[in-house]
């Protein structure tokens, strides 16, 4: 054995005894790593969106907008009104969770006017009459910092009438 | 705070896609694995600094990263035990001229891949060698027969 490089052990490094379970260590950290592309494509972790609906006799509201992005990432989220009467004075109302952290670079079409109701952003979108629509496009930014979950409450008002209200909630990835 | 916390979750991720990759692939550069190390890298600056283009964030990120490197080098050095877990052990591929093929297919080697090693360091025949050992840095160390 005196021909044996200095510090290799036969047993262990040519007979590999005690190193037969090392093969499954590298194969489960494989499938770790397989595992996170595998989630990306399912949608885990953003940004594809959905939409999420509520229906009330006065009117009704689609929101199509990712529930799920990452930090950084620009996306868009879409309004769907439609008057089933008159809505004199329509307003969006939508929870602070669709602003903290978050950018907003724009709003189309831009609001008649903008206001805080009890901290949450209320959007006053004007007249929509009995049986139209009113689509209205919101691009946000999300700050690097934004990491979590967070409540994204959408509700309708007609004036001081609340007409519907919407829960989702969106999660930030890192 | 969100710097040094990406850079350390960069630092094991790195840690553990090399351990995942094998020894062998990440000490043959091919040109197509130089380019996707660059690539690599540079995915991992953008997951770390983001939109930070501050020189606080470089050193924020750097020093963490050198301080985990620093503290794994110690970690090394200090445990025997984990080293094994850390850096791996050496691999003998070769014995008196004989390809031990279980240990070969272990790191997804073949013979010729071996033989192609010890031509580089000037051994015409795999018959006379007398030990080839896969190092931890993943090198492929040869010791001729006399």
């Amino acid at each position: 054995m005196a021909d044996v490089p200095d510090y290799l052990v036969l047993r262990r490094h040519r007979d590999l005894v005690g190193r037969t379970w090392h093969p499954w260590v590298r194969r489960t950290l494989v499938v770790l790593v397989l595992a996170v592309p595998v989630l990306g494509l399912l949608n885990v972790f953003g940004q594809r969106p959905s939409t999420a609906s509520a229906v009330a006799p006065e009117a009704s509201l689609k929101v199509y907008s990712p529930t799920s992005v990452r930090g950084g990432l620009l996306f868009e989220a879409r309004f769907h009104l439609t008057a089933r009467r008159d809505l004199k004075d329509a307003i969006l109302v939508l929870g602070s969770g669709w602003l903290e952290g978050m950018t907003l670079n724009t709003i189309e079409p831009s609001p008649v006017s903008e206001a805080s109701k009890s901290g949450r952003l209320s959007l006053e979108l004007g007249h929509i009459p009995a049986g139209q629509s009113y689509l209205l496009y919101v691009q946000f930014q999300v700050n690097p910092t934004n990491v979590g979950h967070r409540s994204q409450t959408v509700e309708l008002d007609d004036g001081d009438q609340e007409i519907l209200s919407l829960r989702r909630s969106i999660t930030i990835y890192p | 705070m969100d710097v040094v916390i990406r850079a350390a979750v960069a630092f094991a991720f790195i840690y553990l896609i090399t351990r995942v990759v094998g020894r062998r692939e990440l000490s043959s550069l091919q040109p197509f694995d130089l380019i996707l190390l660059i690539v690599l890298g540079d995915l991992i600056q953008q997951g770390v600094t983001q939109s930070d283009y501050s020189v606080t964030g470089l050193i924020l990120a750097g020093a963490t990263i050198t301080l985990l490197q620093m503290a794994v080098s110690y970690l090394n050095f200090r445990f025997a035990r984990l080293r094994t877990v850390l850096d791996g052990e050496p691999l003998v591929l070769v014995e008196g001229g004989r390809v031990l093929e279980r240990n070969l297919k272990r790191e997804r080697l073949t013979p010729e891949e071996i033989a192609e090693q010890a031509r580089v360091q000037q051994i015409a025949s795999l018959e006379d060698v007398r030990w080839a050992v896969l190092e931890t840095n993943g090198q492929i160390s040869f010791i001729p027969k006399q």
